[in-house]
């Protein structure tokens, strides 16, 4: 059981190579690593060491969304062994674009950080309500909820979404993390939020270090 | 002197007796609310131009005389499905299907794209990006802006986008995936936008008088808060000579001024950019990624210069925020080569007063 095997893996992620993941998952099982190994210190590890450098920008945008396409290739081939060994995910994240606003970029590429990162992401889509975030809350039991907002005018609506969480009783259930283009820590601070990261990277970061406290 | 002659006069360093209020436009809703207000009339609430005018600004910079460089024909608008509650996916003139809501304005969430390979490039874009005579500014309309001579206002050529289009037609994630699985395809498309824009900018060209236009201007929306959505080094090596190839032509036409709208953080594309003849980044995002024009100035010096960078959120605050903005501007605008503007729309939030009071004080002040 050669360990290659898992740093090609994390290469191959790294490098968006789809088919390489497929390949190399297939040699690992066959040569019987198992599929915490496999998803852990091949795929996380590459997806972690490409947040990295995309926080660094020395990766962009398109390479991480073909990382990501790579690491979904992987785990999808992994899902069934992993249910088998009971590997838990590090935490639940909600995640949507708050009410008013359909943009989706940013959102996404968040969401893919924090899979990459180990967590099950429940993500709500776009133009999402107060109450739909709440009702997520009360059924996925999330340890974090994350809302994005893209313009001026809809940033608001994560204050909504706070105080709606507030209003269930369930705001002490859950970190709230925001992003978006017009959102700073000043307004994170102002509104409760618990954190505010300017990147995808960074907020897988402060993800792990949030379920970790 | 003129607002041209004051506007080129400040993008050229050289002196002028103040400076033109420009602006970027209004949301639709921000007009409507100004309407409700009694500010405008219904006639003016439809148009940014009256509109602005009203408010005090003299021009917008970005409108000008486009020539035609996107789908031709643009595929026919198609409701694809209902959702209720007046949502409905609907396929764009892009071929994209999108999310459409009633009274919803803002950008539309994008749901699935036609442009995805090989086969649904040849089949659906490629013959809608052919050249022909009719793409470029119709010959009545150059004889128009050339009986004007030189106008109140710069007069402007709007030449579209190298990658912005077909980023709308494949989506980011599109864009990425094809650049990933067929390196071939990816070079070609950006090739074939390139070379249209080319021939069409050619053909337009050779039937205006030389200096016709003022200044050229490109759209790109290829960037985010933090960095850009391509791969500099890839989008100057692919999109780099069509800009170089463009702009020259430009400057061989009397066209010197060479603007650019790309949102978000652009400071790992800007050096493509002013390495291939675009010299004047519009807008200057202070508000999202607090951008300013000092820095790039010091970096590249004078050859780039900046329409943008007004900070519009203060239109929803009073007199006293609107006062420590234009101090804000004051040493940016006593570096030259720039000229303040809110960067993009002015939104809903902004109250009336703030922005009539906005251009009453620039123009004492600058």
């Amino acid at each position: 059981m050669s360990t290659e095997i898992l740093a090609n893996l994390s290469l191959a992620v790294q490098k968006g190579r789809a088919k390489d993941v497929e390949a190399l998952i297939a040699q690992g099982l066959a040569e019987d690593f198992t599929a915490q190994q496999l998803l852990e210190d091949g795929l996380l590890t590459g997806m972690n060491l490409l947040g990295v450098r995309f926080k660094n920008n020395e990766v962009f945008v398109p390479e991480v969304l073909i990382a990501a396409r790579a690491l979904n290739k992987g785990t999808l081939l992994l899902k069934t062994q992993l249910v088998e060994e009971g590997v838990k995910p590090i935490g639940t994240v909600v995640i949507g674009t708050v009410q008013g606003d359909l943009h989706d970029i940013g959102k996404n590429l968040v969401r893919m950080m924090l899979e990459g990162s180990g967590f099950q992401v429940i993500d709500l889509g776009v133009d999402v309500a107060p109450e739909t975030f709440v009702e997520a809350v009360r059924e996925h039991k999330p340890q974090i909820v994350a809302l994005s907002a893209l313009l001026t005018t809809t940033m608001g609506s994560q204050r909504g979404v706070i105080e709606a969480l507030e209003g269930a009783g369930l705001r002490g259930t859950v970190k709230v993390m925001i992003g978006g283009a017009p959102i700073t820590e000043a307004y994170a601070n102002e509104i409760g939020a618990d954190a505010y990261t300017a990147d995808a990277a960074s907020a897988a970061q402060m993800a792990k270090s949030l379920v970790a406290a | 002197m003129n607002n041209r002659e004051r506007a080129m006069a400040a993008l050229h360093y050289e002196p002028y007796d103040h400076l033109p209020v420009v602006h970027f436009g209004y949301w639709e809703e921000t007009r409507q609310k100004f309407l409700e207000e009694g500010h405008i009339t219904a006639e003016e609430a439809r148009s940014d131009r009256l509109t602005a005018l009203r408010q005090g600004f003299d021009f917008e910079w970005s409108a000008g005389s486009g020539i035609n460089t996107g789908l031709r024909p643009g595929f026919a608008r198609e409701v694809i499905k209902d959702l209720g509650n007046g949502a409905r996916h609907v396929r764009n003139g892009d071929g994209v299907v999108v999310l459409e809501r009633e009274g919803a304005t803002s950008i539309q969430q994008e749901i699935a794209h036609l442009l995805v390979d090989r086969s649904s490039w040849e089949a659906h874009y490629k013959p809608r990006l052919q050249f022909s005579a009719e793409r470029g500014i119709s010959q009545t309309h150059i004889d128009a802006l050339a009986a004007k001579e030189k106008g109140e206002h710069p007069t402007g050529i709007f030449i579209g986008s190298l990658y912005g289009k077909f980023r709308d037609w494949a989506g980011v994630t599109g864009t990425s995936y094809i650049y990933a699985d067929d390196e071939d395809l990816y070079a070609e498309i950006l090739n074939t936008l390139g070379e249209l824009h080319y021939q069409v900018l050619e053909e337009t060209l050779r039937r205006c008088p030389k200096g016709l236009f003022d200044f050229a201007h490109f759209w790109e929306d290829i960037c985010f808060k933090t960095g850009p959505l391509v791969i500099p080094s890839v989008f100057e090596e692919l999109v780099g000579p069509h800009y170089k190839r463009l702009t020259d032509l430009l400057r061989a036409h009397g066209t010197t001024i060479v603007s650019l709208d790309c949102d978000g953080c652009i400071d790992s594309l800007l050096p493509v950019w002013l390495q291939n003849g675009v010299n004047t980044m519009f807008p200057i995002e202070v508000g999202t990624w607090e951008a300013e024009i000092a820095p790039w100035r010091a970096k590249y010096g004078r050859e780039l210069r900046g329409v943008g960078g007004m900070n519009k959120n203060v239109f929803a605050l009073d007199f006293d925020a609107v006062d420590a903005e234009i101090e804000r501007l004051r040493p940016l605008v006593a570096l030259g080569g720039y000229i303040p503007c809110p960067d993009h729309r002015i939104p809903p939030t902004a109250k009336w007063e703030n922005v009539v009071y906005y251009c009453k004080r620039m123009r004492e002040v600058f």
